[in-house]
């Protein structure tokens, strides 16, 4: 009797188990995002956390392509006008419906945000003069010069519900405040998910900053419902516990195992894996403008960055093969420009950026610094694969040739705000292309930034190239393919020559899952549990 | 100089030769203690020679090769030197960096718990001295302090004012000095009600006097002893900070980063990087425990 109840009562709770198993998600990242805000920072994990809530007019598959999202469809007239045709019987996860109004509202909010870092999302849409809407599921966009890569630029840029805030009949005129009568939302608001309102495929359930962020399945999403009703998304920034995770059985996916232990995983038939190359380049950028720099300490008292043959030297100080090898364990190709070769507008043959430190220190000599100068280099720990490593690994190198290095290594989330605030002297960063194009590093970080700071919205480093400025101005307003991929060529190459950014690699992103799933691996590094299918 | 004070401090020096030679006794007596002593005399001075023993200064970039990374114990390096503990990810000699792990590791422990120490006891008397208000205020600071977990002020305090030793350094004091400022209270308060010190009073002595020459010899004791079991809390709080990356620089590495940077390479089965810091960590604290603690009880201090 008693023993029948028991297995009765065990068999009950795994058939009620079983399911609610099989339907959740439990998936650890590398790289925590920094706020449930769509709109707060145009960063990698925040944009692939955000693409679960909420939706863009438009979409990228895995390879970068662009697809239809919210708007089914797109046509251009040849000059800066664009008019995008928007999805019908679409409903927010409140249950209001999606119009043109929240389109005008969300391009708006991204001017409005006084929380948003280095203006993210306004250089999209401060490049928009109109945004009309001649009905109800139309939305005309005109930009200021013509702006070939709007489509790929709008997948990114996440659409609000207009009704998160009182109004009057909304237009896209900032200085009006658009219609907006009650507070722009800032970033707490959606953080603690009252805001967090989208038409994605699932919605906010909770955000514990560096414990988790839970979803759930959006019921009124308008596409194909997901196959999982519960998704947990834990950071877990080191690679050893994160592997762990997995292994014990912890964590369905797991974002870059280390790649030394890819093999342990390959060996394991309950585990499964996928490598793929990304767009994203790791680089070092340097302090050219001011004097003296902060971290910058030379004999002289002068700022030996802005002296174009320190560059050089630098860059002829690190061996990244030797880095590639020892740190990266192979997984990243060596960078010799900031977009990987066969990409839109890359370098078809870039010249090898060689190792000789011979030379290098011949360059320091040349310009002055016989005895070399002293360097803090500044990196995130927490944000790149072994970012923290790469960089001491370089201050290596920078040292045996006589600048003396020190690594200041610190949590993204101090770093971010610190670097945009131009404290460093030489910082690690890292990009991928959201786009594909190279454009798209070229008009955020060298490009001198404009006024309406559509470009060079990264360029901490004070770089001012007026002949590269040209060019990629010009670039980005070229609507003719040839032509465009040619001048972001010629544009490319000043980069490279001016020195004021240093590549060292492309990052390789590996996932890891359970045996029962399978990921197909995007190219732009996003973790997306819309990708994770049930391996059958 | 004046009678009371000839009169005690010969009557203390004989008490004092005779506890001395009773704590030597029980320190011999023991094993544990004896090798205790003998294991931390061993670490100081592997510590204090560290730049002229260690095969390699781990804390000169130049020295360092990437192309050595995570050799096992044992390998020879491209150099030709033999890493006997093998390297970190860095290619550092983890041999060497040990050697000078535990010199910063010690240099904190000992430099910080003598700043608290000083700030402690400067309280600890100023408020019994005194009474009245200024004990109210300074022991309702000490208790807001002790109040809060020390590694929580330790790390806000870091976050802010950034990485390096000598930050580390200040945290650490900041954290410890509260605990040397309640016992140096309790300590002084007992002495003060002592008849000498009454005497002292009636002399008419300045107070400043009374407090360093009278009141602080005769109460320091039982707050030293407790101090060597505090800096072994001071290391350790050191190694954390480092551990959660707040502490010294990651190019100079003290034990608690060696064992952080070794961490993540565990599960790779890359031991060597966290275990050796790790052991040498662990022999530190423990001996530094073992003889904090027989001298608390052969002193008969409730810490």
């Amino acid at each position: 009797m008693h023993r029948t109840l028991i297995s009765a009562f065990i068999a009950g709770t795994c058939l009620l188990s079983a399911p609610a198993w099989a339907q959740s998600l439990k998936i650890a990242l590398s790289s925590e995002p920094t706020a449930i805000d769509p709109h707060y920072h145009d960063l990698t994990p925040n944009n692939a956390l955000i693409a679960h809530i909420f939706d863009g007019l438009t979409k990228q598959d895995e390879n970068q392509k662009v697809l239809p999202n919210l708007a089914t469809s797109w046509e251009n007239d040849g000059k800066t006008r664009w008019t995008f045709k928007l999805r019908q019987g679409v409903t927010f996860s409140n249950g209001q419906p999606f119009t043109a109004d929240d389109v005008i509202f969300s391009f708006c909010r991204t001017l409005k945000n006084e929380t948003a870092i280095a203006g993210s999302f306004a250089d999209i849409t401060g490049n928009f003069t109109a945004v009309e809407a001649p009905d109800s599921h139309t939305i005309v966009i005109t930009t200021k010069a013509p702006d070939p890569l709007l489509p790929n630029f709008l997948s990114g840029l996440a659409i609000l519900s207009s009704s998160i805030v009182p109004h009057d009949k909304l237009a896209f005129d900032a200085a009006k405040n658009c219609g907006v009568t009650g507070t722009w939302p800032v970033v707490g608001d959606f953080n603690d998910g009252k805001l967090a309102i989208g038409t994605g495929p699932y919605k906010f359930k909770s955000y514990t900053k560096g414990t988790s962020v839970e979803l759930e399945r959006n019921d009124k999403y308008w596409g194909p419902a997901e196959p999982w009703a519960n998704v947990t998304f834990v950071p877990v920034p080191n690679a050893g516990p994160r592997l762990a995770g997995l292994l014990a059985g912890d964590y369905d996916v797991i974002e870059n195992p280390a790649a030394r232990d890819v093999s342990r995983i390959r060996d394991d038939k309950r585990f499964g894996y996928v490598i793929m190359p990304s767009t994203r380049v790791i680089y070092f950028q340097l302090d050219v403008e001011r004097e003296p720099s902060p971290f910058v300490k030379a004999e002289n008292g002068k700022n030996p960055l802005k002296d174009p043959r320190v560059r050089k030297a630098m860059s002829l100080a690190i061996d990244r093969d030797a880095i590639i090898k020892r740190i990266m364990d192979s997984a990243a190709e060596p960078a010799y420009q900031f977009l990987p070769n066969g990409m839109f507008g890359a370098l078809a043959n870039p010249p090898k950026l060689a190792y000789d430190p011979a030379a290098a220190k011949k360059l320091l000599a040349e310009a002055g610094y016989p005895n070399g100068f002293q360097l803090t280099l500044s990196t995130t720990n927490d944000r790149y694969i072994n970012d923290s490593q790469i960089t001491q690994a370089v201050a290596q190198y920078l040292t045996q040739v006589g600048i003396r290095s020190e690594v200041d290594a610190m949590a993204r989330a101090i770093y971010f705000p610190r670097r945009s605030k131009k404290e460093f002297s030489v910082a690690l960063g890292g990009w991928g292309s959201t786009s594909g194009e190279a454009s798209s590093f070229l008009r955020q970080w060298p490009a001198t930034p404009d006024e309406a700071k559509t470009i060079g919205g990264s360029n901490y480093g004070g770089y001012n190239d007026p002949e590269f400025d040209k060019l990629i101005r010009t670039a980005i307003v070229t609507l003719d393919d040839a032509k465009r991929a040619e001048i972001l060529q010629q544009a490319g190459t000043k980069v490279l020559e001016g020195g004021a950014f240093i590549p060292l690699h492309f990052e390789s992103t590996i996932w890891a899952y359970k045996a029962n799933l399978k990921y197909a691996g995007r190219a732009d590094q996003f973790t997306m549990a819309m990708q994770v299918k049930s391996a059958k | 100089m004046n009678p009371s004070r000839t009169a005690t401090s010969a009557v203390a020096a004989d008490a004092d030769t005779a506890l001395r030679q009773k704590v030597l006794r029980r320190i011999r007596s023991r094993p544990t203690t004896r090798g205790a002593v003998i294991l931390l005399g061993i670490l100081l001075l592997l510590a204090l020679l560290a730049p002229f023993i260690a095969p390699q200064n781990p804390h000169d970039l130049a020295s360092l090769s990437v192309m050595d990374n995570r050799l096992e114990p044992g390998s020879q390096g491209m150099t030709g030197i033999t890493y006997w503990l093998g390297t970190d990810a860095q290619g550092r000699d983890m041999l060497s960096a040990i050697l000078y792990g535990l010199r910063t590791s010690l240099l904190v422990g000992l430099t910080s718990t003598a700043g608290a120490l000083a700030v402690g006891i400067l309280a600890g008397l100023t408020a019994a001295q005194f009474g009245g208000a200024v004990d109210a205020v300074i022991m309702r600071i000490v208790d807001f302090m002790l109040g809060f977990p020390s590694i929580l002020i330790a790390l806000v305090l870091l976050a802010s004012i950034g990485r390096g030793v000598d930050k580390v350094i200040v945290a650490i004091i900041l954290v410890q000095w509260a605990q040397y400022a309640r016992l140096m209270r309790a300590a002084a308060l007992v002495e003060r009600r002592k008849e000498y010190i009454e005497a002292a009073v009636n002399f008419g002595l300045p107070t400043r006097h009374i407090m360093l020459a009278h009141l602080l010899p005769n109460s320091i004791g039982s707050v030293l002893v407790v101090s060597t079991i505090s800096i072994a809390g001071a290391i350790t709080l050191e190694a954390t900070l480092s551990f959660l990356g707040v502490g010294v620089p990651v190019t100079q590495p003290s034990l608690g980063l060696l064992i952080a940077n070794g961490f993540e390479f565990l599960l790779s089965g890359e031991y060597w990087i966290a275990a050796f810091p790790g052991i040498a960590l662990v022999l530190l604290i423990m001996s530094l425990n073992l003889v904090g603690e027989r001298l608390r009880r052969s002193f008969n201090v409730r810490g």
